[in-house]
This record gives structure tokens, sequence and C-alpha cells, in this order.
């Protein structure tokens, strides 16, 4: 059966799985930037936290995602079974990205642009709020581009802890060597990493002109 | 002199070794300041010329001593509260560059939440004292102005919310010679009818001399001359005859 | 590639091929090749056949285990590239055959062994005994306080429990779909869809009630899990057994009477501890192999 002929008779179930995988994403997206913000600016604040916090982060990231789940799954809050648990080791992986370019992107401001705010009377938080994050947005962009971009491809594994998404197809396929049906899986999800990238590719451009 | 708006006395400032041992930057600086009159403060490089204006605007804390800004002990005041009252000028310039020209010289009255109407108005008088064309320069990015044009920009914005101190640490420092001749002239006419009390950092004398009604040359964290351009120029401190050979 | 390097290339190529085809050749004698899928159940087997070779022949073994999957394996053997691996009666008849399952293990049985011998020239030997078959596993505790012991006992609390289930067994055409209709059974919830290893996990941390493992899995005894009888006989008969090619037999007859030893001698339970010291333990294979062979098939 072709790929054409699999989404035609499949059309409900196919668009249903993506949906899944964009909800995924979009999630675990923004509960990572609403950890990884807050915790790239400490880090420029708290020069000593930066060694162990952005260890930390790097050493998830090497987790295996079938270890995480593993781990995950005895967890009393985000651990069991479904997309609670997926969402979680997605967070885990998109953390550092985030993480790292918020610190890089707020310590690579211009320190003449800092000294001259902080010398004319603006508190830290109006620094940070008007000049500092306002000009790291690019930087910070970039990180969620790359979390984002390989949030699309791990999401494919959240059907190994039965919380759907494209990554069903791709599980069922390689379970019943049926390479139509991995393609269906794997070919959406790559497209949608590709227009992800190019639009945020796109954004970061646009809000680095000025 | 009328009132005095800055005075700085036996102000030290020691940085603490990461062995325990104390290095002092700064030391027993005692000088007091009124309204139109402008401090030269001339010297090397690392004498402790940039230190002093931090000290005073407590982007520094001042290990011994005291500082008073219009009566006021400055380490009673807040930071923030402080830096609010006491205009601020780089050499590095530091303009934000996400902000237009207007926007640059309107931060502080946003932040203090002036009437947008008389910021409006503040912006125009400000870029028209500095030289700048309002119509022309108001809308444009700092990326899109020459150095002097920038400096003036910074400048302005210094005195957006009309302190009655100003700091400024080497503005002209990184300018072409011609385009800083030409500024240290305008500066000089607009500091004689600005009526605020200045502390201008350079290791250039011929600059020190011409700007400043006074002048203090640093060496090694301690004043060693403080008087008129008229009284330098008749030194007999070595390091005084060191600069005025360089003229 | 440039051309000059594309004409270098498929000299080597050729070269290679030229060599390899050698090897069989020098082969031939003395040497026996034992290959094995890539799982560690198949490596284990395939390393008793070995030594029990090596125990009882003058023969010397060559090993090749963890090859690739079935077709691998059944590509090497019919090559000549192996001369035995161990197979199970239920993947060659559907995979290799192509053949719609079966349940009786007798008719699979017979149709295996002639058609392999009459299509590939090679042999079946007597099976070890165990039926590598999907097992539908639940906790011991629920098992004893629920008076399960089959898969018609699991129907009657099914409808309270949760099911989680790998995507092979919900996929196959002898999986899931059938084994509801088959025993009627109706789950609180669709069966979760997982990864295998994890529904293990899952099982055992309480987030699920039933999964469907694999009978001679290491982790039922090693997370205490009771697998349920097939009462019904629905799953078909996967049963191991040597798979050798007919050319070594007839030169060599002592190969098959050395693994005539082996026949019968591997419970479902045994093969899970073997497993389970594999897999849990972290134990050697070859020592496994050797501790099982000197105690179960005693030198006479």
């Amino acid at each position: 059966m072709s790929l054409i002929e699999f989404y035609a008779r499949n059309g409900r179930e196919a668009l249903g799985l993506l949906g899944q995988h964009l909800v995924l994403v979009g999630i675990s997206t923004a509960v990572a930037l609403a950890i990884g913000v807050p915790l790239g600016i400490a880090l420029t604040r708290r020069p000593a936290w930066r060694r162990p916090v952005l260890g930390t982060a790097n050493v998830f990231q090497t987790i295996p995602s079938l270890a995480l789940f593993g781990f995950l799954i005895p967890l009393p809050l985000l651990g069991g079974i479904g997309a609670r648990t997926a969402i979680a080791a997605l967070v885990v992986y998109a953390l550092l990205p985030i993480i790292r370019n918020t610190y890089t992107g707020v310590i690579g401001v211009d320190a003449a642009v800092v000294e001259a705010g902080r010398g004319m009377g603006m508190t830290d938080g109006e620094l940070l709020r008007l000049v500092e994050l306002p000009l790291a947005v690019p930087v910070i962009l970039a990180g969620v581009r790359i979390a984002v971009v390989v949030g699309v491809g791990t999401a494919t594994i959240a059907a190994a802890i039965g919380a759907g998404g494209l990554g069903v197809y791709i599980f069922r396929g390689v379970a019943t060597v049926n390479d139509t049906l991995i393609l269906a899986g794997a070919l959406p999800a790559a497209v949608l990493a590709l227009a992800a990238d190019a639009g945020l590719g796109a954004l970061e451009r646009r809000l680095s002109r000025r | 002199m009328s009132e005095t708006v800055l005075e700085v006395r036996g102000l030290g400032f020691a940085r603490r070794g990461s062995d325990g041992s104390s290095q002092s930057v700064v030391a027993d600086l005692t000088f007091a300041l009124g309204r139109a009159e402008t401090l030269a403060l001339l010297g090397r490089s690392g004498s402790g010329k940039t230190t002093t204006l931090k000290l005073i605007n407590r982007l520094l804390e001042p290990t011994a001593g005291s500082v008073h800004v219009a009566g006021q002990e400055v380490t009673t005041a807040r930071g923030v509260q402080l830096r609010r009252r006491i205009g601020y000028v780089i050499q590095e310039v530091g303009l934000f560059p996400h902000f237009t020209v207007e926007q640059n010289v309107a931060l502080i009255p946003r932040l203090e939440r002036w009437p947008p109407a008389r910021i409006a108005a503040r912006v125009r008088t400000l870029l028209g004292m500095v030289g700048l064309e309002p119509d022309t320069f108001a809308g444009r990015y700092p990326d899109q102005l020459s150095g002097g044009q920038r400096q003036r920009v910074g400048v302005a914005r210094a005195l957006a919310a009309d302190p009655p101190l100003l700091l400024l640490d080497e503005p002209f420092g990184a300018l072409d010679p011609v385009t800083r001749v030409e500024l240290q002239r305008e500066f000089q006419s607009l500091a004689q009818h600005l009526d605020k009390a200045m502390v201008f950092v350079t290791h250039d004398v011929r600059e020190a001399l011409a700007i400043g009604t006074r002048v203090g040359l640093m060496q090694d964290g301690r004043l060693v001359f403080l008087g008129s351009p008229g009284e330098f120029r008749s030194c007999p401190h070595p390091e005084c005859r060191a600069f005025l050979e360089a003229l | 590639m440039s051309p000059t390097a594309t004409r270098r290339w498929c000299r080597a190529t050729r070269v290679a091929v030229l060599l390899v085809s050698l090897v069989p050749a020098c082969r031939r004698g003395d040497r026996i090749v034992v290959g094995a899928k890539n799982f560690t159940e198949s490596d284990l087997l395939a390393e008793l056949v070995a030594q029990q070779i090596e125990r009882r022949t003058a023969l010397t073994v060559e090993r090749r285990l963890h090859l690739g999957g079935t077709f691998v394996c059944h590509q090497a053997i019919v090559a000549g590239e192996i001369d035995a691996y161990v197979e199970y009666t239920g993947t060659a008849f559907t995979a290799v055959l192509q053949h719609v399952p079966v349940q009786d293990p007798d008719s699979v049985w017979r149709a295996v062994a002639a058609e392999y011998l009459e299509r590939f020239g090679l042999v079946w030997l007597p099976p070890f005994g165990f039926n590598n078959t999907f097992a539908i596993a639940v906790r011991r505790a629920d098992a004893e306080r629920e008076g399960l012991r089959t898969i018609a006992d699991l129907a009657r609390v099914a409808p309270r429990w949760r099911a989680g289930f790998g995507y092979e067994f919900l996929e196959r055409a002898d999986g899931f779909p059938g084994l509801a209709r088959t025993y009627g059974l109706r789950f609180a919830a669709p069966p979760t869809a997982m990864e295998l290893g994890l529904t293990y996990r899952a099982l055992a941390d309480g987030r699920v009630d039933v999964i469907a493992g694999n009978s001679t899995d290491g982790l039922i005894p090693a997370l205490d899990l009771v697998v349920l009888e097939d009462d019904r006989r629905y799953f078909p008969p996967y049963h191991a057994a040597p798979v050798v090619r007919r050319a070594v037999l007839l030169r060599h007859p002592e190969v098959e009477r050395a693994l005539a030893e082996l026949a019968g001698r591997l419970s479902d339970a045994e093969m899970r501890r073997l497993n389970a010291r594999a897999d849990v333990e972290r134990q050697d294979l070859a020592v496994i192999a050797r501790d099982w062979l000197a105690e179960h098939v005693p030198t006479p």
C-alpha cells in the first residue's frame, strides 16, 4: 500500500496523531521556556551556579529516552504512563538549549550598554526587562529553535509510553515490519521539524535585525 | 562658589584579594564642587579616575570616607534613586541598540513616569541642545549614527532628567581628532550655560585644561594636585610636569 | 565519488567478494559455524548448541552470535555462511514461509520441517521443549488475590483492570484483537500502546495490571510475575529448535546425535531462569551454558 493510499484511508487517525504530536511539543516547549529562561537569567546573576546547572542539564540530555521513561514511570507526580510522562521527558531534553542560550544571550549583551543602564539608575529588573532580555531574544530564540526541532523528533518516542503522537505509526511499523507505516509517521515528523526550523529561523532573523 | 552640589571627603576604595589582603585603588580623596563648575579629573590609565566616578554614583561601594550629592550622603540613599539624579556618560556611550534616539533619551523620564507630552518636549529640547536636529535624528537607531552623533545622544540622555550633577568618563576618548575638538568646543559652551556640577575624566591634558574650570590630577589613586588650570600650569609636582610636557 | 575512485572501489569489492567465497571452501572439514539472532535467548541457545557440539565431537565450532533478525540468519544459513542456528517454529511458519498463523503445534512443526528440507536443504532437529510465545502476565499478588490461573479467569476481572501492550502484540494477526475475541476480554479502557520493555516496568509499578510479554522472558521471574495459561490454545506455537544444513549432517552425523541430547530438556520456566541469569544478573553466556550442560546433560 502506498503512503498516499494509507493517508487517504487513515486521514482522521493521522491528523489526530499529528495533533497529539503538536500538543506534546507545544506544551513541553512552553514548560521548558517557563523553567529555562528564568534559570538562564539566574545563572547570569549567580555565576557559581553556572557549572552545576548547565552540567546537570547536559547530563539529562544524554539519558536515552527509554531509560528516562524507565526512571519516570515510578515517580509520583510526573510519572506513570501517558502524555504527562512523555511531556516531562521532552521538557528534560528541551531545557539545556534554552537555559544555555538564555544565559549566553543575556551575558553577551554589550557590557557598555549594561553599564550605561546601571549608571543611569535603572533597577536590575528594568535593565533585564527593557534592555538585556530584548537584546538577548534572538539568541534565546535560537535555543528555542533547537529545542523545538529536537523536540519534534524526540516526541516520536512518546509513543513508547502510551502518549500517542506520530511515533505510534513508527512503533507499529517497526513491530510489524511495515515500511509504509514507518514512513507514515516519520515523514510528517520530518516535515514538521523542517517547518519549525524554517519558521523560527525566519522569526529569529527578523528579530535580530535591530 | 555658590551652593555645593558634590562633596567628597576622605573617599577611599580597597579591593579585597582572594588571600584576604586588601589593595588600595583609591585613597583619601577630598574635594567639593558647586554649580557651573567642571572638575577635569586627569591621570594616567589605572590612576583611579574611573573608580572615583563609580564611587560617586555608587556603582562601587566606598570602603572609606563619604560622598554627599546635593546635601545627601550617598550611602544612605538607594543606589537607583541616587543614580537617577546623576547624569552618567561613558566612552563607549552604551546607547541601547534596540531603542531609537528618542527612546534612548526618554528612558529615565519614562521610568520616572513623566507625562508623555513633557517627555516629547524634553527630548526635542535636549537634541537641539546637543546639536542634533530632532526631526532628522529622533527616529534613528544608534547604528545609523556616526561616533560623534552617538556621543551627543549619550550626553542628551544623561541630561534628560535634569540632574544637578553630571559624571563623564572620557566621553570623547574614542572619537577621531577633528570630531573630538568639535565636541569639546560645543561641550564647553554647553557647560557654561547648563549650570551643573560636572566631573570630567580624561587622560588628555589639553582636554582637561580646555574643559575644566578646575583640574584634579590623580596618581596611584591619590589626588596629587587640585586647582585652577592656571595653577596647574605652574605646578611643581613631577606628575604635573610629566603631563605638561605632553602639551 | 570520482570515476577513478569508483573503479578502484569496484575492484576492491570484487576482490573482497572473491575472498569471502573462498572462506566456505577452507572451512569444509572440521569446522562448524553456529549463528544466532540479535537477542539474548538466541545467543544463549547458540552457545548451548556450540558447547554441546564441542563436548561430543572433534569439530571446532565458530560462533557468530547476534547476527541480526530472522531474515539475516535465514539468508546466512541458506547461503552457507553459517551451518546452524536456533529458530522458532511459529516464526519460520509465518515470517519465512509466509503462511497464515495456525494454532496446532504438531501441524506447524510438520509443515516447517518438510518445507525447510525441500526448499532450503535445512533440517529441523528436535525442539528444546519450551514455547516462546506471547505470555499474558499479571502481578503475583493480584493473581493470588483474584484466583487467576488462566486467561479465561482474567476475562472475569478485566473490566476493572488496565492493560499495557507492545505495538507488535497490538498489531499482529495473532496478537490482541484475536485474543480479545477468543476470550471475550474487555478492559476498563483500551489497552495503552507502549514499548514492550516499558510494559514490564509499568506492570511492576502498578501503572497497568496486565501485559503481554514473552513466555521465556527473564523479567517474569525477576519481577515475580505470573503467566496466565492460554487454556483455549489461542497463541500459535513458537517452539525453538536447532536448524542445521543437511550437507553438514550428512558429513558429520555426530552433530545430530550430540544435539538430540538437548531435545525436550528446557521448559518455559527453565528458559526464563537462564534468560534471567543473562539479562538480569548479567552473567556470561558461556558460563551459563557450561553450568546448565554440566547439570542437565551429564557426560556418561
